[in-house]
């Protein structure tokens, strides 16, 4: 499987060109909501390249504003966020825009343009690579084209391309949303509960396909998620939020039971489990 | 316990399993409905009542004048088919008029109801403009730009189009950016995140979301078009209203009729093509 995989890559000769993972680092952020909801208290972390990294706590904690403070799109209350050579916590307009072209991002609605064809909304992934006068004319150049169309065959879709997007079964969007991400070519991948939205063996697979895009790109991968088997079974490291705060960092394997219950402050539930792979 | 088996066999004891259900009681507001008719009622007689500042409505009018009416009625009811080859050229330009003018609001329509709705403008301060335009735009009748455009730009199919285009543009303005304003966008959000800007989010997600409210709102222009057409020419604005007007002046009521009976075949000609058109596109 990984080797017609690797096959593939050599044949087709470009793969993530000039894309490099990037670090990602965090000094004493925190976010206040315009509300007065204080969501994250100086939280400081550091990512390396290549780390599959998750983010598990209960909702509510601050996972969704702490990997929005990481492509920017929720501000820095105090404290900066650094992704690779980014300042992201002081960017504003352009760059800002051109840094979080390096920064792919799933979501757990998936949020593609449903109306629009699977092809056009992996076109999105482009927008910071392109100029917007293609974006006007409707017309992606050759290169754009073939990233685009790239990325959908990595994750087993680009049968469904001329596909209208709201057509699909969750998985289907959810691989869409992954080859937006990917045609981005992104340094960094950050994943805002990807599987919530699914069942069982599609939140597995679309799980799968974000470790595989870690293990073969070798690409920095943060997913938020609230279930801790597919926390333990995916991911290496685990960053455990609680009201804010970080209250555990280290390995995923081999956090306890009782490690997960102190995040969540509570007794572990039956629905803290997804189920084994079906 | 068991009762789904016993319930699939159909055995007699069954019934004995059912028991009443407790039902809320069914909220009741007689007494609010009684109150908000009689408030209607009320509110309604006052509205006629000169004494009070109400309108003035003399039935006793009708009695004395129902003759007059008479006579128009009875030639409306006889349409003049001989008339008829008199009035293909200016239908003709009617029908025009009105697709032009939809044509062409519908392309000003695209740019201007992005600008006016919030997920697709987000500066408070363009969105508050276009919309203030837009609203002083629909807040001025049809026959008002209409006379005016006649004496700025001449008798003729041009001021009937360019009244008709910013009719139109109201129209599609004003209810498609509502549409979209209650749209569920989370799409931009992923645009934005990778790092798109708000016009390139519009013409790739935003728009093809709302390709639907526009068609629908385009067509539904291009009906009221040659409705309000017919009567544009009224005013000197071109088109069958200019020939119904001067067959009025002539108390040809014969050939009014028959200028109202084509109106009405295209309005519903026009209509049907459009419901074809809509279930297509939505």
């Amino acid at each position: 499987m990984s080797l017609s995989h690797d096959e593939r890559r050599g044949a087709s000769g470009r793969q993530t060109p000039d894309a490099a993972s990037w670090r990602i680092a965090l000094d004493h952020v925190s976010v206040t909501y315009p509300g007065g909801t204080r969501a994250l208290q100086d939280v400081s972390l550091s990512i390396e390249p290549g780390e599959m990294v998750s983010i598990v706590g209960l909702s509510g904690s601050g996972k969704s504003t702490l990997i929005r403070t990481i492509n920017g799109l929720v501000g820095v209350t105090e404290g900066s966020a650094t992704v690779g050579p980014h300042r992201i916590s002081e960017l504003r307009g352009r760059a800002l825009r051109e840094a979080r072209g390096h920064i792919g991002m799933i979501f757990q609605a998936f949020n593609l343009a449903e109306r629009a064809s699977v092809y056009r909304n992996t076109l999105v992934g482009r927008f910071a690579h392109s100029p917007a006068y293609r974006t006007l004319l409707g017309i992606p150049s050759a290169e754009d084209r073939d990233i685009a169309l790239r990325a959908l065959d990595s994750v087993g879709i680009l049968d469904k391309v001329w596909n209208r997007a709201g057509a699909l079964s969750g998985g289907q969007k959810q691989r869409v949303a992954i080859a937006r991400a990917l045609s981005q070519e992104p340094s960094v991948m950050l994943a805002d509960e990807p599987v919530a939205s699914l069942d069982p063996p599609t939140a597995h697979a679309v799980m799968a396909d974000l470790e595989r895009i870690n293990a073969e790109r070798g690409l920095t991968v943060l997913v938020n998620i609230h279930l801790m088997d597919l926390a333990r079974q995916y991911t290496n490291r685990m960053i455990g939020l609680r009201d804010g705060r970080v209250v555990y960092d280290g390995s995923a394997a081999a956090a306890t039971d009782a490690d997960f219950e102190q995040i969540y402050g509570r007794p572990i539930q039956p629905r803290d489990r997804l189920g084994e792979r079906a | 316990m068991s009762a789904t088996p016993r319930a699939a066999s159909g055995a007699p004891e069954a019934p004995a399993i059912r028991r009443e259900l407790e039902v809320p009681p069914k909220p009741r507001n007689t007494l609010r409905t009684v109150l908000i008719a009689v408030a209607v009622a009320a509110f309604t007689v006052a509205t006629c009542l000169p004494a009070i500042g109400g309108i003035e409505l003399d039935l006793a009018s009708i009695v004395q004048h129902w003759r007059n009416g008479v006579t128009k009625l009875v030639q409306l009811a006889q349409p003049n088919f001989a008339f008829l080859p008199r009035t293909w050229a200016p239908l003709l330009e009617t029908v025009q008029m009105a697709l032009v003018g939809a044509v062409a609001a519908a392309l000003c329509s695209i740019p201007l109801t992005l600008w006016a709705a919030a997920p697709t403008n987000p500066n408070r301060f363009t969105r508050g403009l276009v919309r203030t335009i837009n609203n002083v735009n629909r807040a001025v009748p049809d026959l008002v730009f209409a006379t005016v455009l006649v004496a700025m730009v001449g008798v003729g199919a041009l001021p009937g189009v360019i009244t008709l285009f910013l009719f139109n543009i109201g129209i599609v303005v004003k209810l498609v950016s509502e549409a979209i304003d209650a749209a569920d966008h989370r799409y931009m959000e992923a645009g934005r995140a990778a790092g798109g800007t708000q016009f390139q989010i519009n013409r790739a997600t935003a728009l093809p979301q709302a390709w639907p409210l526009f068609a629908n709102q385009w067509l539904y222009a291009l009906e009221l078009n040659v409705r309000i057409s017919a009567i544009l020419g009224i005013v000197g604005a071109g088109g069958i209203g200019r020939l119904l007007d001067e067959r009025r002046g002539f108390y040809a009521y014969s050939d009014v009729s028959i200028i109202i009976l084509e109106i009405l075949v295209v309005v519903i000609a026009i209509e049907v093509l459009s419901n074809l058109l809509r279930r297509r596109l939505v």
